[in-house]
C-alpha cells in the first residue's frame, strides 16, 4: 500500500508543485501555467485532433464490435467456429502497440508499402497514397490501427454478454413472430447495455491517451495533424523540457478524467463488484 | 426469426467473417515476410509478397548487428522481477481483502481506488515519475522500469487474483487450520497450490503487459543499459535510413512473445482486461 502510495500520489503532489513554478527561472507562478493554455493554440489543435480520433475510433470500435458480436452470435454455432473467432481476435488485442505500429508502416509506408501495390494490381490508376504524409490520411492510418487492435475487445465482451440472454426469451419472442431487428431491439440491446456502458468507458479513456502506435506510424505528424494529446505533452515536457507548463496541462488532464470517472464509475462498479 | 431467414444471412456473414481473418492475419503475415528477405531483395519493384530467398540475416542484424539482444535480455528481466514484485504485492492486498474481517466500506473504497488507477492516464503521472527518478539516480535504471511496472500491474493483479480467491471456498483453510496447522503453513501448504492456475494466468497476463509497454520505458531509459525490446523496435522507425528487414524482424520478437503467452491464458484475456466484469466459459 505504502508502495503504491510513493508511486501514484507522491508524482501528482510533486506535478502540482512543478505546474505552479516558472519554466526555467523557477519561483512561485501561481496559475501563469494553467491560464497560458487558454492561449496555446497549438494546444486547441491537439485537442481538436484527439477529440476527432476518439470520436471516429471509439464509435467505429463499438458498432463494429456490436454488430459483429450479434451476427457471430446468430449464425456461428459451432464450437469450433466460435473458438476460431475467439483466437482470431485475442492476438491483435495482445500484440504490443509498437509492433503494431511496425506492422502497419511496413504496409502504409511509400517506398515499400504492399497496400499501393495491391491497390494498384486491383486497377487503381490514380496517385500512389500518401498513407502517412497527408494530413486526413495520417488521421486514417492511425485510427485503423486502433480499430484493427480494439474493435476486437468491443467484440469479446459483447459475444460474452450475448451469451446471457436466457434461450426460453429469445424463443417466445419467435414464437411471437418478431424479427431478427426486433430482437435486437426488445432483447439484446437491454441484456448488453451495461457492457456497453463498460466498453465505452475503457475506450474512451483508452484513446484519449493514445500515444504508442502513433509514435511509431507518423510521430504527430504530418504537421500536427495526428498530434494528440499525449504526443503533444510528450513533446512540451520531453523535447522543450518544460515540465512546468506540461505538468499543468496533466493536472487538467487528471481533473477532467476524475470527473468523467466519478460519474461513470458507480454504473462500473455495480457491473464489476 | 425464422429458419429461412437465419440461412439466408448466413454465407455473408462467414464471408465477412472470412474477409476479416485475411484483414487481421495479413499484417501479421507481410511483417513476418519482409522480415525474413535479406537486404538486397527489399529494393525489388514491385515488392516481392513472399520472399524468393528467405534468410534469417534480418534477425542476426537486428539482434547481434544492431546489439538489440542486449535489449531483450533487459525486457525479460524488467518482466520476470515485475511479475515477482507485483503478484507478492497483489496477494498481500487481496487475501487479506477475502479471508480477513475487512471493514466492507474499506474493501469496497480500496477496490475501486485501485480500479481507478486503471484509468488514470500515464500520460499525467509520466512527468512527475520522470523528476523523481532523476532525482532519486534511478533515471536509466532497470529498477526504475521494475518499480514503475510494478506498480501499474497491481490493481488488475489484485482485482484478478481477488476472484481467484473467491473461488477457493475458505472451509479448506479452516479444515487445515482445525488440524493444527497455523495460517502460514495453510497459505502456503494448502492455498497456494490451489491458487497456482490463478497466480500464473495473472503472471502471464503481467508479464505481457510489462513486455509490451513503451511509454514509460521511451522517458526513463536513454542507453541500452536499460533500454527495453520495445524501444529497440521503436528505435528502428526514426533511424534515418530505415532497414525494413531488420525493422521487421524486432517488430516478430516483439509480437511473439505476448501472442504465445497469451494463447496459452486465453480463457482469462477478456476477463483480465475488464477486470473480471466478463467472465467467458470456453
Amino acid at each position: 500500500m505504502l508502495f503504491l502510495l510513493t508511486v501514484v500520489v507522491y508524482p501528482l503532489v510533486y506535478a502540482v508543485n512543478l505546474s505552479l513554478q516558472y519554466y526555467r527561472l523557477g519561483g512561485f507562478a501561481g496559475l501563469h501555467n494553467f491560464a497560458f493554455a487558454f492561449q496555446d493554440s497549438l494546444l486547441a489543435a491537439s485537442l481538436r485532433a484527439t477529440a476527432l480520433y476518439v470520436a471516429i475510433t471509439v464509435s467505429a470500435e463499438v458498432l463494429l464490435g456490436l454488430a459483429l458480436a450479434v451476427a457471430v452470435q446468430r449464425t456461428v454455432r459451432s464450437v469450433a467456429g466460435r473458438t476460431l473467432t475467439y483466437l482470431l481476435f485475442i492476438v491483435p488485442m495482445v500484440t504490443p502497440p509498437v509492433a503494431a505500429g511496425v506492422m502497419f508502416r511496413l504496409m502504409y509506408i511509400p517506398e515499400y508499402g504492399i497496400l499501393n501495390v495491391l491497390l494498384h494490381n486491383a486497377g487503381y490508376q490514380g496517385r500512389p497514397i500518401l498513407w502517412m504524409s497527408s494530413p486526413a490520411m495520417a488521421m486514417f492510418s492511425v485510427v485503423s490501427v486502433d480499430v484493427w487492435q480494439w474493435m476486437p475487445f468491443a467484440f469479446l465482451v459483447l459475444f460474452a454478454g450475448l451469451q446471457a440472454v436466457p434461450l426460453d426469451v429469445v424463443e417466445a419472442a419467435a414464437v411471437d413472430g418478431a424479427g431478427g431487428w426486433a430482437r435486437f431491439r426488445a432483447i439484446d440491446l437491454p441484456y448488453l447495455k451495461p457492457l456497453l456502458l463498460l466498453v465505452l468507458v475503457f475506450r474512451v479513456t483508452d484513446t484519449l491517451r493514445v500515444f504508442d502506435h502513433v509514435q511509431v506510424l507518423t510521430m504527430g505528424g504530418p504537421g500536427a495533424a495526428t498530434e494528440f494529446l499525449s504526443l503533444y505533452l510528450y513533446k512540451i515536457a520531453f523535447k522543450f523540457s518544460n515540465l512546468n507548463y506540461a505538468s499543468a496541462l496533466a493536472i487538467y488532464v487528471v481533473i477532467i478524467v476524475s470527473i468523467v470517472f466519478a460519474v461513470t464509475s458507480r454504473y462500473l462498479s455495480e457491473e464489476l463488484a | 426469426m425464422t429458419a429461412a431467414h437465419r440461412s439466408a444471412w448466413r454465407p455473408v456473414i462467414l464471408l465477412v467473417l472470412a474477409a476479416l481473418a485475411v484483414l487481421y492475419l495479413f499484417p501479421f503475415a507481410w511483417m513476418i515476410s519482409t522480415s525474413l528477405k535479406p537486404t538486397r531483395e527489399l529494393y525489388t519493384q514491385p515488392p516481392t509478397l513472399w520472399p524468393v530467398h528467405p534468410s534469417l540475416e534480418a534477425y542476426t542484424g537486428a539482434l547481434i548487428g544492431a546489439r538489440d539482444w542486449v535489449l531483450l535480455r533487459n525486457s525479460v528481466v524488467v518482466c520476470l522481477t515485475t511479475v515477482a514484485l507485483a503478484l507478492t504485492l497483489a496477494l498481500l492486498i487481496a487475501y487479506p481483502l477475502t479471508r480477513l474481517p475487512v471493514p466492507p466500506a474499506l474493501r469496497r473504497g480500496l477496490l475501486s481506488w485501485l480500479l481507478s488507477l486503471r484509468f488514470l492516464p500515464s500520460l499525467v503521472v509520466v512527468i512527475p515519475i520522470f523528476a523523481t527518478m532523476r532525482a532519486v539516480g534511478l533515471y536509466d535504471r532497470l529498477l526504475a522500469l521494475i518499480c514503475i511496472y510494478s506498480a501499474f500491474s497491481l490493481p488488475f493483479a489484485v482485482w484478478m487474483l481477488k476472484g481467484f480467491l473467491a473461488e477457493v471456498p475458505p472451509e479448506v483453510e479452516e479444515a487445515a487450520l482445525v488440524d493444527g496447522a497455523n495460517r502460514w503453513r495453510a497459505f502456503f501448504q494448502i492455498l497456494l497450490p490451489m491458487l497456482s492456475p490463478g497466480l500464473l494466468a495473472a503472471g502471464v497476463i503481467t508479464f505481457a503487459l510489462a513486455w509490451s509497454e513503451f511509454l514509460y520505458a521511451l522517458i526513463l531509459t536513454a542507453t541500452p543499459r536499460s533500454q527495453t525490446f520495445s524501444i529497440g523496435v521503436w528505435s528502428f522507425v526514426t533511424e534515418f535510413e530505415i532497414i525494413w528487414n531488420q525493422m521487421a524482424a524486432t517488430g516478430v520478437i516483439s509480437a511473439l512473445v505476448p501472442v504465445a503467452l497469451l494463447l496459452l491464458a486465453r480463457r482469462y484475456v477478456v476477463s483480465a482486461l475488464t477486470f473480471g466484469a466478463v467472465r467467458e466459459k470456453s
